[in-house]
């Protein structure tokens, strides 16, 4: 007879821990690729800054403030492309994790562990999550350095809690998509436009509200949509989704609650699924 | 070695069929590279469109603005393709172990070497021409003048880049894994410095001086501003007279160098022994 030994939640959190040191650890040994990761960014909201400065010459602020609400496009476009950078890496960590395991040959041996994927997928979350916002939060400070524009203005705190709350959903829709690459199997294809997707429905250079109407519909059942528009209201002044700041972070703490379950609830039935199907370590 | 046009040709079908089986088991990386061209087409324009006075809504004064993005990126599409591409494939038989194997064959190299971009240039194409015809129709027309000037230096910059790339496959087989780093560095300093997204003239004039070098930067310059019927201010770096020649030199003469660098560095490597290290 063979008893079957339920892990404590201490000996979760250990394992959990233990898998984001491992990964942080494993970073720390390319650094050229952190410092990558920083200067991405800031090259990335300078090509649209660099062709509105060049084509719309001294008018180019108030031209963007006619069209966005703001006339700080370096701060607008700097807060895009760093949230862009937080939703990137929610998506590769989560995505990138479980296609190298499958393709080294080792998901299946973390299967049959004492632990369960969604403690270790925790632990890769949490590291996704020091990564992503470490870079983030550096490249956005640096760039604004670089463009001459105060980093601190507006309401930093009120903007921090948009991120901080804006990652739990953010994290539950990355499970979601590893779901799919656990399916489908191509993950860089899969990440590369998702990530395009993303930055496309989130408004990552502009506001949502110059999408067409379905499209803006689409983009507002997205949860980093709301996370960047917080963002960019607390931080710039342009103005909340529902006028006040607390509604819009009712409907991101809506999403926080439910979406997790959601994505949980998918990421079992399609282990469940693969496990009886083909098995864990084929790729 | 098979020998003629006959046998070259036979040896690029069969090599460019064994690229297309590659590519068709992978159907979601088919769909989604393709989505992904779009996607990134609509949100640079969307961004570029903030700057101008009538924001996102179709208009003819969005032309330049969407002209600029639009063909820049068709170029940085091409070339960033063949540039890398060839080098990915000669590090991919590498790692599968195949590449000795493929030079012991009598197949010609510089079929091997060409078959390796045949099928993206023509995805690449198709991809490029549903572009420009969805982005019309979103934001306005797109400015389209001088076709056979522009297809001409188009086929001239794809062919320079083409002898970069050989280059780059020769770098591959000296400096393996690093070529990845290496080359991710180049576009990204492409993507600065030849500035296919944005006029020359918003770069600082000390950035302007490496631009000014460059012949991929004469390349995105010309192509552009044909395509855009020279308005004022394009092209920016010369009269377009000078940036044709300098674009046709480098398409007829970097083919035949970034090969000859490519032979030379795998005459080293089979004298080595390390054409199937990696």
């Amino acid at each position: 007879m063979t008893a079957t030994i339920r892990p404590s939640f201490r000996q979760k959190l250990s394992a959990a821990l233990a898998e984001t040191w491992l990964r942080l650890l494993n970073i720390s040994r390319y650094p050229g690729q952190l410092a990558l990761e920083i200067i991405i960014p800031i090259v990335f909201a300078a090509m649209p800054m660099l062709l509105g400065r060049a084509t719309a010459g001294a008018n180019a602020a108030a031209n963007f403030q006619a069209n966005t609400g703001t006339s700080n496009y370096v701060a607008f476009l700097l807060i895009g492309s760093n949230t862009f950078t937080i939703v990137s890496s929610a998506f590769w960590h989560i995505a990138y994790w479980l296609r190298f395991e499958q393709e080294t040959g080792t998901l299946e041996s973390i299967y049959l562990t004492p632990t369960t994927s969604m403690t270790l997928a925790g632990g890769v979350a949490l590291y996704s999550v020091v990564r992503g916002l470490t870079s983030a939060l550096l490249a956005y400070i640096l760039g604004c350095l670089i463009f001459r524009v105060d980093p601190f203005a507006g309401d930093v705190l009120l903007a921090l809690l948009f991120i901080l709350i804006g990652l739990i959903p953010l994290y539950g829709v990355a499970f979601l998509f590893g779901a799919l690459v656990l399916k489908v199997k191509e993950s860089n294809a899969l990440v590369g436009l998702m990530q395009w997707v993303v930055s496309f429905l989130m408004g990552i250079f502009y506001p949502v509200a110059v999408l067409p109407p379905l499209v803006r519909l689409l983009a507002l059942l997205f949860p980093p949509t709301w996370m960047v528009n917080g963002v960019r209201s607390a931080l710039l002044g342009m103005g909340f989704f529902f006028g006040k700041w607390y509604l819009d972070i009712a409907v991101l703490m809506a999403f926080a609650l439910s979406v997790p379950l959601l994505s949980f609830w998918a990421f079992n039935r399609v282990e469940q699924g693969v496990k009886r199907n083909e098995g864990m370590g084929e790729f | 070695m098979l020998t003629g046009p006959a046998a070259w040709f036979s040896a690029l079908a069969a090599m460019a069929r064994k690229e297309l089986t590659i590519m068709l088991r992978y159907p979601v990386e088919f769909v989604a590279s393709f989505a992904q061209v779009f996607i990134v087409v609509i949100v640079l324009t969307l961004a570029g469109l903030m700057f101008s006075r009538g924001g996102a809504r179709p208009s003819a004064a969005n032309s330049p603005v969407a002209g600029l993005v639009v063909y820049g990126f068709i170029l940085f599409l091409f070339l960033s393709d063949t540039l890398w591409n060839i080098g990915y494939n000669i590090r991919r038989e590498q790692k599968q172990g195949t590449l000795e194997q493929l030079y012991m064959s009598p197949a010609s190299k510089f079929a091997s070497l060409v078959s390796r971009i045949s099928l993206t240039l023509v995805w690449m194409g198709l991809a490029s021409v549903i572009v420009a015809v969805a982005m019309s129709a979103m934001i306005g027309r797109l400015p389209f003048a001088n076709l056979p000037l522009g297809v001409f230096l188009l086929v001239m910059a794809l062919s320079g880049t083409f002898g970069t790339g050989f280059a780059f496959a020769a770098l591959t087989l000296r400096v393996r894994e690093t070529a990845q780093t290496v080359v991710n560095l180049v576009q990204f300093s492409f993507m600065v410095v030849c500035a296919p997204f944005f006029p020359f003239s918003a770069l600082p004039m000390w950035l302007r001086y490496v631009s000014y070098a460059l012949p991929l930067s004469y390349a995105v310059d010309s192509f552009r501003s044909t395509l855009m019927g020279y308005p004022p201010g394009f092209p920016e770096l010369a009269p377009i007279g000078v940036e044709i020649v300098i674009v046709t030199a480098f398409g007829l003469l970097m083919p035949g160098l970034g090969y000859w660098l490519y032979r030379q560095e795998e005459d080293r490597a089979r004298r080595r022994g390390s054409l199937s290290e990696y």
